[in-house]
């Protein structure tokens, strides 16, 4: 299996010398499917967004690869157009952006497609994940609710077709309608060979994604500290991180 | 040139070339010398125009004579086409119609409404066929308030006269260009709309003409009467190169649950002081008055804007959007005076800056003389948020792509009112603006 993401003893600050992220490896192979948990504030969003290139979160110490090239000195559009896609946990409204205009812009200037043909896919792929027409003609974001926002991000990730696909808690505030269609969708991307990073609390976001794929790891103050198969995702649930955290000892 | 007696013939030469040319009625005449004589005493409160004299002295160009639309010179024809104008001339039979000097060129569309009473005419014609006019002509505006309302009272040239008859509504927007041509003074067009109880007009002032124009003064005036219960909207593009100055002049009277919809497109603005608009509210009327501003390089805009809202129930809206760029400064004096019960007014004054060097001042003016009257104001000044600009780059957008996009976004909401293929104009304007090097 060729790697895809390579993360190597990641280090990661946020306002000036706050590390966040204290030593982290992960390998992605090629349309692996892995899954990150771990409790609130371990780092999980700060691992998605330094990934993605945000400019607030400090890479101090470590090596991030995409296809074997490095890729900390990357803008997050280069990153974007190189085949990395991130779905936010809270997705940013955009004031006064069409949501037509977008991803018109989207489909032409990162995919390089025909402004003609444009439409035809933005409208299939909008009924896809249960939107109407409507929505065309509204901001990005603006006055989603929370649901909505989710399957807005799962959206453009169908349109883009990234070659890793990162998604930070897809599953929050969802209703179990839309759970279950995200987590088909989940198991569609993957099937046409996309890689995922799925970060989550809850294991019902993979109900549609067969279990023996899944590779679990378990993140903690920065660090994974446990990793292993889809039981993993069952013993969290039944037990929470304490008592696991506990019985490694992991703690200390 | 310092000289006030030259100053003074040199206005009084330009007033008699007017009464000569135009063989305009007696009052008009009389007019222009108030004007001259209030000129040389009327203060000078300019925040930008230091010397007025420097631009009392036109430039003598001669531009071909303009019957139809076929007879606009090349550069304006361009503009049309660039606007979408002409080919929405020929599909829909949009309105348009040029003013060129004297001349108002009159297309199929301004025929045909004017058979239903829809009447447009040279403001020169106007003095001439309504003597009733001399009560509203510098009606809502006084030549001894400042040196440039009082040199505009002396020369106006050219400008509109439009009256919509009682109850009859236009459905579609009818554009207006300025063309003036063969003139030796300052661009001074004089526009009065009248707006009989009931009726409807949309008016749309392109005033990207100029180019043709080196003069570098602009003053035009509009005075604007809304009757009970009529809806005027007023839209303004403003695309002037960087040396002239315009000082645009708009009041309006809004009558019983009348509405007036004033909105100012500024994309080139060079240096402008549009502090001077006032506008008069009658009960249960409603004016807005939207501004959007593109500041760049050294523009210098100072845009005001004063509401009085003296009926019960009525209503003001003072918005701006300013994008300021370069070394641009962008200020706003909003003031509204609630001077009858129930009255409601907001002032709202948004603007991205998108450099260091870009300024934005703000002074919004609340005035309530009366206790159950509801004002508020707004402002929001910033930069592009971090984290909009990351989200759109994230997705593979360029940041340039995802600035223009932020930007367009954020004056989106106020382009309502526009017609889309002006929009479409706007737009690729302020995206060459912001996009740099794209
Ligand atoms: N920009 C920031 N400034 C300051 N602290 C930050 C910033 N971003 C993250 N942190 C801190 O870093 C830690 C990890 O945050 P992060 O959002 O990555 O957690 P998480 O694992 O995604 O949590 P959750 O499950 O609640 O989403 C938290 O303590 C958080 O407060
Ligand atoms: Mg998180």
């Amino acid at each position: 299996m060729n790697e895809l993401l390579t993360i190597e003893n990641l280090h990661v600050a946020v306002n000036g010398n706050k590390e966040i992220i204290s030593g982290l490896n992960l390998r992605i192979g090629e349309s692996e499917f892995h899954v990150v948990m771990g409790p609130n504030g371990s780092g999980k969003s700060t691992l998605a967004l330094t990934l993605m290139g945000h400019p607030r979160y400090r890479i101090t110490h470590g090596r991030i690869l995409f296809m074997g090239e490095e890729i900390a000195s990357l803008t997050p559009n280069e990153r974007g157009r190189r085949g990395i896609f991130m779905a936010f946990q809270q997705p940013k409204v955009v004031d006064g952006v069409r949501i037509k205009d977008y991803l018109t812009l989207l489909l032409t200037k990162v995919k390089g497609m025909d402004p003609l043909k444009t439409g035809k896919i933005i409208r299939k792929t909008l009924r896809e994940v249960w939107f109407s027409e409507d929505i065309l003609g509204r901001y990005i974001n603006e006055g989603f609710s929370g649901g909505e926002k989710k399957r807005f991000e799962i959206l453009q990730a169908l349109l883009l077709k990234p070659k890793l696909l990162i998604l930070d808690e897809p599953d929050s505030g969802v209703d179990i309608d839309s759970l279950s269609l995200i987590s088909s969708k989940l198991r569609k991307m993957h099937g046409e060979g996309i890689a995922v990073l799925l970060i989550t609390h809850y294991g019902r976001i993979l109900q549609h994604v067969d279990p023996r794929i899944l590779h679990v790891h378990i993140l903690r103050e920065g660090r994974i500290v446990m990793s292993g198969q889809e039981e993993l995702v069952e013993r969290i649930e039944q037990e929470g991180f304490r008592k696991i955290f506990e019985e490694c000892g992991c703690n200390e | 040139m310092s000289d006030v007696q030259d100053i003074r013939s040199i206005i009084e030469e330009q007033i008699e070339t007017l009464r000569r040319r135009n063989k305009e009625p007696e009052w008009v005449t009389k007019m222009r010398y108030r004007g001259l004589k209030a000129f040389l005493t009327a203060p000078h409160n300019d925040p930008v125009l230091s010397n007025p004299l420097e631009f009392v002295v036109g430039h003598k160009e001669k531009f071909p004579e303009v019957k139809t639309l076929e007879d606009l010179p090349p550069e304006m024809r361009a503009l049309l086409d660039r606007l979408g104008i002409a080919e929405v001339e020929k599909k829909y039979v949009a309105g348009l119609a040029v003013q060129s000097d004297t001349n108002i060129v009159l297309n199929e569309f301004l025929k045909s409404w004017g058979a239903r009473g829809l009447e447009v005419l040279s403001m020169e014609d106007a003095v001439k066929k309504y003597p009733a006019l001399k009560d509203k002509f510098m009606s809502l505006f006084s030549p001894e308030e400042s040196k440039l309302a009082a040199y505009h009272t002396a020369i106006w040239n050219g400008g509109v006269f439009l009256r919509v008859k009682k109850g009859l509504k236009i459905p579609m927007p009818l554009h207006l260009f300025f063309l003036i041509q063969n003139s030796a003074m300052a661009q001074a067009p004089h526009i009065m709309i009248l707006a009989e109880e009931g009726s409807e007009i949309h008016l749309i002032e392109g005033c990207t003409s100029p180019i043709l124009v080196r003069h570098s003064l602009h003053l035009d005036m509009s005075e604007i009467f809304v009757g009970d219960g009529a809806k005027v909207k007023l839209s303004v593009i403003q695309n002037w190169p960087e040396y002239v100055h315009t000082r645009p002049m708009t009041r309006a009277k809004i009558g019983k649950n009348a509405e007036f919809i004033n909105t100012t497109v500024g994309l080139g603005t060079g240096k402008s002081n549009i502090a001077s608009p006032k506008y008069w509210v009658d009960e249960g009327g409603y004016v807005e008055l939207n501004g959007i501003i593109l500041g760049q390089k050294n523009y210098h805009v100072d845009l005001g804007g004063e509401m009085l809202l003296r009926g019960r129930g009525s209503r003001g809206l003072n918005a701006t959007k300013s994008v300021i760029m370069d070394r641009a400064t962008v200020i706003t004096r909003g003031l509204i005076r609630a001077q009858a019960p129930s009255t409601r007014g907001h002032i709202s004054c948004d603007a991205l800056l998108m450099g260091p060097d870009a300024r934005m001042e703000t002074y919004p003016g609340l005035i309530s003389e009366v206790d159950d009257a509801e004002l508020s104001h707004e402002a929001a000044i910033g930069k592009i948020r971090e984290e909009e600009l990351f989200y759109l780059m994230s997705r593979g957008l360029r940041e340039e792509e995802a600035t223009q996009l932020i930007v367009k976004g954020f004056l989106d909401p106020m382009l309502k009112d526009i017609p889309m293929e002006f929009v479409v104009e706007i737009k690729k304007i302020i995206e060459m603006a912001v996009g740099g090097g794209m």
